[in-house]
């Protein structure tokens, strides 16, 4: 096993002829805790989507707990079967039920058997507490419970790794730190996570180290009590003024 | 739930709003409500009272001017429902078509959605059709599809024309969405080349010219050919649908699909299609309708089915006055099951939105 769950070298990522990542370096380690923010249109969920191929890249190496990202199908499927993610809008499957979404992939890519799948997404569904709606779909829960749901999905193909792209965005002020709870609960657990948010306080408390991302570029990276207390760049400095609201 | 206040109930205060408000309002509604008395009186009588019933009673219908001549169908209906089927063999064409609607029935419950269950179903009821419809064997007399005709042809060519454009149809889509461009543009060309063709050219093509242009051993009966054509026409048709149902889906849907590390066949299987369809379903249904009635056309190219043996039901001499009776009870049979498809597809709108709140 490498000690690097995810290991970034020179990446570039272009729309057409928008430069849309520029020379991205960047490792995790395993069980470290990244948060990473930025201004909107600053590549940051560009750049995490990048790391489980739903964003190609042009250039450069992304490995994922040492298998190389590249255009061979099975290592693609290895590292998505590796690394669960967690998306802004939830995107849960509004046709099943909240118990048929966390069993769906379980049973059809790790072929786990129906029983087996369920006791799993039973015992991740207690862990974001919300066992009682596994029978419901998920049109008839709040935003909150959806985005619970849509971890304990992430969870119950076991990953290695959790990318989250801003996972309380689209919710409700009210229903933002039950998410973060769970979120902080599975960080104490050593899960290595990948974090972009705009959630300040999540990355002082979790968080190992903090990366501002402007531009397609990663512009400072630093433990989160060095980031806040001493930024080193103007931009930093500007941004972290604008969303801590001073 | 239903907002209580758009109800329309009957209560005098409601007909008095709606129907009487104003002088000008009332003289209209009056008017519009004696005009249609009237035209339901005309009807009522010309369809009842003043009706001639009882089989072969087409000497006192020609006298007889002012009613329908419901003796018509008493007598003639077994032409019109079976067309030119040997007369004794006919009971064999009247159980190929119930055991098509049973199995039509069947598969509209729940039961039977699995992708086990549903094709076996169909592969058993077409079967069964084929051996009582085509005989040879069992005891049965043969009777070559030239033959075939009536209600149980417009059924068969129904059925087998869904059955093949469905699979056909999803195929036609993925193409069309394929992440090549070549075959992208290929599928998206051949979908409008066919669909801007008239179906009658089609069949015509399928019918006649095919047979000079395929090896002997691959030409097969007419019948056959003409269906393959028109469930091609179908599938570009239903193909546009589907994809119209799939563009609806937010992206995010395949994506989480991707991230759980599903693979292209589960993602369609599981995620994409199943949501499309349900998008889709309205205009599915809509299409399925028009399918329906446009097997009418395989007339053209000399098969019988119920609207062309109807015809020749009131074809003869002693029957020629009985075109109107003979296109209203044409006309009920195909009300009968467009209306049902209707009603299915509201069915199973309201029971597939039951997840979707």
């Amino acid at each position: 096993m490498p000690d690097q769950a995810i290991s970034i070298r020179a990446m570039n990522k272009y729309y057409g002829g928008f430069h849309a990542l520029k020379d991205i370096d960047l490792d995790v380690d395993r069980g470290e805790k990244v948060v990473i923010c930025g201004p909107s249109g600053s590549g940051k969920s560009t750049l995490i989507r990048c790391i489980n191929r739903l964003e190609e890249h042009q250039a450069g190496t992304i490995k994922v707990n040492g298998i190389p990202l590249d255009d061979n199908v099975d290592n693609i499927d290895e590292i998505r079967r590796e690394a669960g993610m967690v998306f802004q809008n939830f995107n849960l499957f509004p046709h099943m039920t909240i118990l048929e979404n966390c069993t769906l992939a379980p049973t059809l890519v790790r072929k786990q058997t129906r029983q087996q799948a369920e006791e799993t997404a039973m015992s991740y569904l207690e862990r974001v507490k919300i066992p009682e709606q596994a029978h419901k779909y998920p049109g008839e829960l709040s935003g909150g419970q959806q985005q619970r749901v849509a971890i304990a999905r992430a969870l119950c193909m076991a990953p290695e790794i959790m990318l989250f792209d801003e996972p309380t965005s689209a919710l409700d002020p009210e229903m933002i730190s039950e998410v973060l709870d769970v979120m902080v609960g599975l960080a104490e657990e050593g899960m290595t996570m990948v974090c972009v948010t705009h959630e300040m306080g999540f990355a002082r408390q979790v968080a190992d180290r903090v990366i501002f991302m402007a531009d397609g570029q990663i512009i400072e990276q630093a433990p989160p009590g060095e980031f806040f207390d001493n930024p080193t760049s103007e931009r930093t400095r500007t941004f972290l003024g604008q969303v801590l609201g001073h | 739930m239903t907002d209580l206040s758009m109800q329309h109930t009957l209560s005098f205060k409601t007909v008095k709003k709606h129907y009487f408000a104003t002088p000008l309002n009332s003289a209209i509604t009056v008017l519009l409500a004696v005009f249609t008395a009237w035209v339901l009186w005309g009807l009522f009588n010309w369809a009842f009272l003043d009706a001639i019933w009882g089989y072969g009673k087409n000497e006192e219908c020609r006298t007889h001017e002012d009613g329908a001549c419901w003796s018509f169908v008493a007598t003639r209906w077994r032409i019109v429902l079976f067309g030119l089927y040997p007369f004794e063999e006919q009971w064999r064409s009247a159980l190929a078509c119930i055991v098509m609607l049973v199995v039509a029935i069947l598969s509209c419950v729940p039961v039977f959605w699995s992708a086990k269950r549903l094709p076996t179903l169909w592969v058993i009821g077409f079967a069964t059709f084929y051996i009582l419809m085509r005989g040879g064997v069992l005891g049965l007399t043969p009777v070559v599809e030239r033959d075939w005709g009536g209600l149980s042809l417009t059924v068969f060519i129904f059925a087998a024309v869904c059955l093949l454009g469905m699979p056909l149809s999803i195929i036609f889509a993925l193409l069309r969405r394929s992440e090549m461009p070549w075959i992208a543009r290929t599928m998206a060309l051949v979908i409008d080349v066919i669909r801007s063709l008239p179906l009658l050219s089609i069949m015509f093509t399928f019918a006649i010219v095919l047979p000079f242009v395929l090896p002997d051993w691959a030409i097969g009966d007419k019948l056959y050919r003409v269906i393959i054509g028109y469930a091609i026409f179908f599938a570009c048709y239903q193909a546009e649908i589907i994809r119209g149902g799939m563009q609806a889906l937010p992206a995010g849907q395949e994506e989480a699909a991707k991230a759980l590390g599903m693979g292209y066949w589960n993602r369609v299987g599981y995620v994409v299609l199943p949501q499309a369809f349900r998008n889709a379903l309205p205009p599915t249904i809509n299409q399925f309708v028009i399918t329906f009635k446009e097997t009418s056309l395989v007339t053209i190219i000399g098969f019988f089915d119920i609207l062309a043996s109807g015809r020749a039901a009131a074809g003869t001499a002693d029957w020629s006055f009985a075109t109107i009776e003979m296109y209203v009870f044409v006309g009920l049979i195909f009300f009968v099951f467009v209306f049902s498809l209707s009603r299915y597809g509201a069915y199973l709108e309201h029971r597939l939105n039951v997840g979707s709140r």
